[in-house]
């Protein structure tokens, strides 16, 4: 009976492993040179991931199926070396780091070098408006600190907007969280770099709806978004914005590398709410909030619809294209811990 | 079922379709200080519709929905925006729609009422709640080339397909006795346009 039952639990247990997204290193730089008509991505840290897995799989789906012929989707990092030559015959560029960079990228090149942008923020003033973004997951943006310093583990938005307009620039004037008291000890606020998608949403969260400027406090370094191994987080008074489902993908699907980790980083909560659930997924009561966003791929109108399109950016991108529809594909967005959009939303395109 | 019992079922269901749609109307006015406003156009295809009429399905939009007919483009609905708040960028909420979705199968006298329409950004499809029933049941999904902007406070969705959901397929089979609906079907193009209340 026992051999039997542990045989069953065996069975399930390789069952499940086959069924989820394998846990480890977070998937970097194209492996190989991509050819001139495949489809290749640069931009946002907060995507690279997962984008990095879908590309992965979805050329894995072309390949079991025997299709030789159809592009193949690749993504490049936010960091890394550079410049960069992103597919052959592709001008050589500066690597783009975060939303803004990708999406100035795709806008200054052709589907020669960029096909599209990651993106972690939605269209704002100053994108084309032949710039559309492609929805593909929701995220939720939070804020986190060291697991052992002095900021609660709950910050209101006025909070957070004292903060980063420094008129609050010491733990001891944050008095509306019931049951903290903070010692008198200076805070530390970062951003992401300048380009960063999630720095630029919660600038504007924070701001509701209208983005703050940063005060004079707000430190001049800008560590790289998502990364808690930045030494700068080993201090006890630190604090910086954070993509909630970057910080589960890192945590709870194991999808980390030496940099790309929360170190001793954990996510908090935003007026209350918990952007992390019990069972590790993203909270929808949190992305129902100021600090829920969709992500985005960005692509050229003119390759996305009418009479020069490329298709394959559909068959990958669309409504009823693969990241939309497949099981895998689905798999990998949550296993990277974004939560996956509804049919029809997924897929759909939003632009000035 | 002769026909004078199918136009009396049909008209029955219609008034009591108008009247839970009133209800809910009234209620909702009564919570908000500055009402939402909007509609959900759906424009018909002509190929559906040729289709369910061969079939003998009817579809009829309910008042306080509008029809319209155009030489060019043909059939069309519009339901009010009556109530909710939804943020369609962001993929969530619920938008209320007055009105109500009369079907009608000619061949078997049956009839299905959807009331207390309205649009969920969460599941992305419209849903409406059977006659008699309480919970909502997706009917349409837009998809296809879906646009969604923002533009002065005013919300635009726009989708070149209009599907049948696989709950509404399953639910209007089974209650018109046909097996004409299929998850998927194409029944037209979707406009909805939504500013919310204050």
């Amino acid at each position: 009976m026992r051999h039997t039952a542990a045989k069953l639990f065996a069975t399930l247990a390789i069952a499940t492993s086959l069924a989820t997204v394998a846990a480890g290193s977070a998937l970097a730089d194209p492996s190989v040179t991509p050819n001139a008509a495949d489809v290749v991505g640069v931009g946002s840290d907060t995507t690279q991931a997962v984008l990095g897995q879908l590309s992965t799989d979805y050329n894995a789906f072309l390949t079991g199926k025997g299709d030789t012929t159809s592009p193949r989707l690749y993504s490049w990092d936010a960091t890394g070396s550079s410049p960069i030559t992103t597919k052959t015959g592709a001008t050589s560029i500066t690597r783009p780091n975060g939303s803004g960079a990708g999406i100035s990228a795709l806008n200054a090149n052709t589907s020669a070098t960029v096909n599209f942008a990651r993106s972690s923020r939605a269209p704002q003033t100053g994108d084309l408006t032949t710039d559309d973004f492609v929805a593909f997951a929701k995220d939720g943006v939070s804020w986190a600190a060291n697991s052992a310093g002095n900021a609660p583990a709950n910050l209101t938005t006025a909070d957070l907007a004292a903060i980063y307009t420094c008129s609050k620039t010491n733990w001891n004037q944050i008095t509306d969280i019931s049951g903290y008291t903070g010692p008198n000890a200076t805070i530390k606020a970062y951003l992401p770099q300048i380009n960063s998608g999630t720095r630029s949403f919660f600038l504007k969260a924070v701001g509701g709806g209208t983005a703050i400027t940063p005060g004079a406090c707000v430190q001049s370094y800008t560590p790289e978004e998502n990364e808690g191994t930045d030494s700068v987080f080993t201090d006890s008074n630190a604090l910086v914005p954070y993509s909630a489902a970057h910080y589960i993908g890192q945590v709870y699907g194991g999808h980390t590398t030496s940099t790309d980790a929360p170190g001793p980083l954990t996510v908090r909560n935003t007026d209350g709410v918990a952007p992390v659930t019990g069972t590790h997924t993203l909270n929808s009561s949190y992305t129902a909030t100021a600090y829920g966003r969709v992500v985005y791929n960005v692509v050229r109108d003119g390759e996305w619809t009418g009479t020069g399109a490329n298709p394959a950016l559909k068959a990958i991108f669309g409504t009823t294209g693969w990241i939309c529809t497949n099981a895998t594909a689905k798999a990998d967005i949550q296993s990277y811990g974004f939560q996956t959009l509804a049919v029809g939303a997924c897929g759909s395109v939003t632009h000035l | 079922m002769s026909r004078t019992s199918v136009r009396l079922t049909v008209a029955a269901v219609a008034v009591a379709a108008l009247s839970a749609t009133a209800m809910s109307d009234s209620a909702l006015a009564a919570t908000t200080t500055t009402a939402p406003t909007g509609s959900l156009v759906i424009q018909e295809d002509s190929t559906f519709l040729k289709q369910a009429a061969a079939n003998g399905i009817i579809a009829v939009a309910l008042p306080n929905a509008t029809a319209g007919y155009d030489a060019a483009t043909g059939l069309s609905a519009s339901f009010p925006v009556t109530g909710g708040s939804a943020n369609l960028s962001g993929y969530y909420g619920n938008i209320q729609l007055g009105g109500g979705l009369l079907l009608v199968n000619l061949h078997t006298g049956k009839a299905a009422v959807f009331n207390n329409l309205a649009f969920s950004a969460d599941n992305w499809a419209v849903t409406g709640v059977p006659l008699g029933e309480s919970a909502p049941v997706s009917l349409l999904d837009p998809v296809g080339n879906t646009t969604v902007t923002k533009n002065a406070g005013v919300q635009l969705l726009t989708a070149d397909d209009l599907e049948i959901d696989a709950a509404g397929a399953q639910y209007a089979d089974t209650k018109l006795g046909t097996a004409f609906f299929t998850a998927g079907q194409h029944t037209g193009t979707a406009t909805l346009t939504f500013t919310a209340g204050s």
